[in-house]
């Protein structure tokens, strides 16, 4: 049994070791591969190309892909704590609160989370006037504007997050039934209390549970903040949208917004991916 | 040690217990049986106010522990219960399982907790599986490190809830001879179990529960020698072919065919 685990262990380093080596190899591809096709456009026959005059607009792509990113990490990040709340509430929160925690979930799933986005912006109708925090840095001599926090970025996030906490909750609560409660009893066995045992031993296996699920919404939510270009939010694809708008080259763009989205999101199942593995317990 | 008095409890519109009463002395042994539905776990329950009862009370070394406004989770710390099916901690090694009720209950460092939980997994002979988890061991090991996790409270009592009855035959012994064990270093226990081997040999009494109250009392030797109620003789008689042991299986089985 003991060797057995340390076969595994060893495994894993080499898998380890592997995935670096993959990793690094694609990212200087990918590099090598942006350079030589930048050199490719200098040539006077290439410069009319769908594809080099979009890749001019390369620093909108770039500071589009990094609003897009802001917004999902935070609101997958609220999103989740909203998430455990909620799902806390529905599973141990008495008659009372799990049913509102029910509404709560059942009003968002039902509802398109543009609407809830656009009831949030115009509905509530705050006087809002256009403020914002930036930076700007150089990236090869492009000057880049990255918006941290408008109006449109801060209610983007507010709704991405009320809307994808919904979605996470009943990930949760999923992953939340299925260790047995047998061990809650368990734990209050010993003298624990309720909340302790929640704590100290449902919480750790849930999460641990939830992973493959979760993913789900880690994998929706880059595409769901596409909706906050709507309200006027500079993110990948209201970047995209202007260099249409500029070029008329609509196909391209769009395809390479995809692409970014594609890759992006490949790289974060696979993470989640190696994660639940490394978290997994042994046995099970 | 405990009293418990005119216990009722019911689910929904379904009565379980129907005023069960019984007393525990220190070091005693008791062992509950009968039929299945006839209220034994949810008696254990509602001993240590895991399901509190309607009525009734429960003396704990003379403190009712059933009124309102009694710690519950200090309670808990001294009533250990094993369960049918375990109920390990899965993400927790064996030593971790042991050990979180001393840490985050009692509070105590992590070394003497580890240093008290390895002492219980002694005491369970489950010392060299300190380290694994509990989907890597056997039903009967997972059983015995149950054990070890209500004995490093030091509780002044343990509640067995068919500690056996979901394991594999060839992994009950492991199980019975550690609570033999128990029994004879003065441990006071409580045991619902249908192994009439360990009643025999350890409980000082039996308690025949058939839906919902005592149907009868008495020492292993007056249940195996004279059972007065009708009840208990016929569902001793099948636990008997049950274990095979029943007189008329005994016979010869071909007579007549020759």
């Amino acid at each position: 049994m003991k060797e057995a685990l340390e076969q595994s262990s060893d495994d894993s380093k080499l898998k380890k070791k592997k995935l670096l080596l993959g990793a690094s190899i694609a990212v200087i591809a990918i590099i090598l591969l942006i350079i030589l096709s930048n050199l490719s456009c200098t040539f006077p026959s290439l410069v009319e190309t769908d594809y080099c005059i979009v890749a001019r607009y390369w620093d909108r792509l770039v500071s589009g892909f990094l609003t897009t990113m802001w917004l999902y990490g935070w609101a997958l990040m609220f999103g989740f704590f909203l998430g455990l709340f909620l799902s806390l509430l529905r599973q141990y929160g008495g008659s009372i609160f799990s049913r509102v925690a029910t509404g709560y979930i059942e009003i968002i799933r039902g509802t398109p989370l543009i609407a809830q986005l656009f009831l949030l912006y115009y509905g509530l109708n705050l006087p809002l006037s256009n403020w914002n925090i930036y930076t700007q840095f150089q990236i090869f001599g492009k000057e880049i504007t990255l918006v941290f926090l408008s109006p449109q970025i801060l209610f983007g996030i507010i709704a991405l997050s009320l809307n994808s906490g919904a979605y996470q909750a009943e990930y949760l609560r999923g992953a939340m039934t299925s260790v047995s409660s047998g061990q809650l009893l368990a734990a209050q066995s010993i003298g624990m209390s309720k909340l302790g045992g929640i704590r100290h031993i449902i919480l750790p296996q849930t999460l641990r549970r939830v992973i493959p699920a979760w993913s789900n919404e880690a994998a929706y939510l880059p595409k769901y903040t596409v909706v906050v270009g709507f309200i006027g939010a500079a993110e990948l694809f209201g970047q995209a949208k202007t260099i249409v708008s500029l070029e008329f080259i609509s196909v391209f763009t769009y395809i390479v917004v995809a692409i970014i989205f594609l890759v992006t999101i490949a790289i974060i199942s696979r993470g989640l991916e190696i994660i639940h593995k490394r978290t997994g317990i042994p046995g099970l | 040690m405990i009293r418990v008095e005119n216990i009722w409890k019911s689910y929904d519109d379904f009565q379980v217990l129907k005023g069960v009463s019984f007393d525990l002395a220190e070091q005693e042994v008791k062992v509950i049986f009968g039929p299945s539905g006839s209220g034994k776990s949810t008696l254990l329950r509602c001993i240590n106010m895991l399901s509190p009862p309607e009525k009734g009370d429960i003396y704990l070394r003379g403190e009712n522990i059933t009124l309102p406004g009694v710690n519950l989770n200090a309670v808990r710390t001294r009533l250990g219960m094993v369960f049918q099916h375990f109920n390990l901690f899965a993400h927790l090694k064996a030593i971790d399982n042991v050990s979180i009720g001393l840490r985050r209950v009692k509070g105590l460092p992590k070394k003497e907790a580890q240093t008290k939980a390895l002492e219980a997994l002694n005491r369970v002979r489950m010392a060299e599986w300190a380290d694994h988890y509990p989907a890597q061991l056997s039903g009967g090991q997972q059983q015995r490190v149950g054990i070890a996790r209500a004995l490093a409270m030091e509780p002044d009592v343990i509640l067995f809830d068919e500690p056996t009855s979901a394991l594999d035959p060839e992994l009950i012994g492991e199980v019975l001879q550690v609570m033999l064990d128990l029994a004879k270093t003065g441990t006071t226990m409580i045991v619902v179990t249908h192994e009439l081997g360990f009643a025999k040999a350890v409980a000082s009494e039996m308690i025949f529960l058939g839906e919902g109250v005592v149907i009868e009392k008495g020492t292993p030797q007056h249940f195996f020698v004279s059972p007065k109620s009708e009840r208990v003789r016929k569902f001793l008689i099948q636990l008997e072919v049950l274990y095979g042991t029943h007189e008329e299986l005994l016979k010869p089985m071909d007579e007549e065919k020759y």
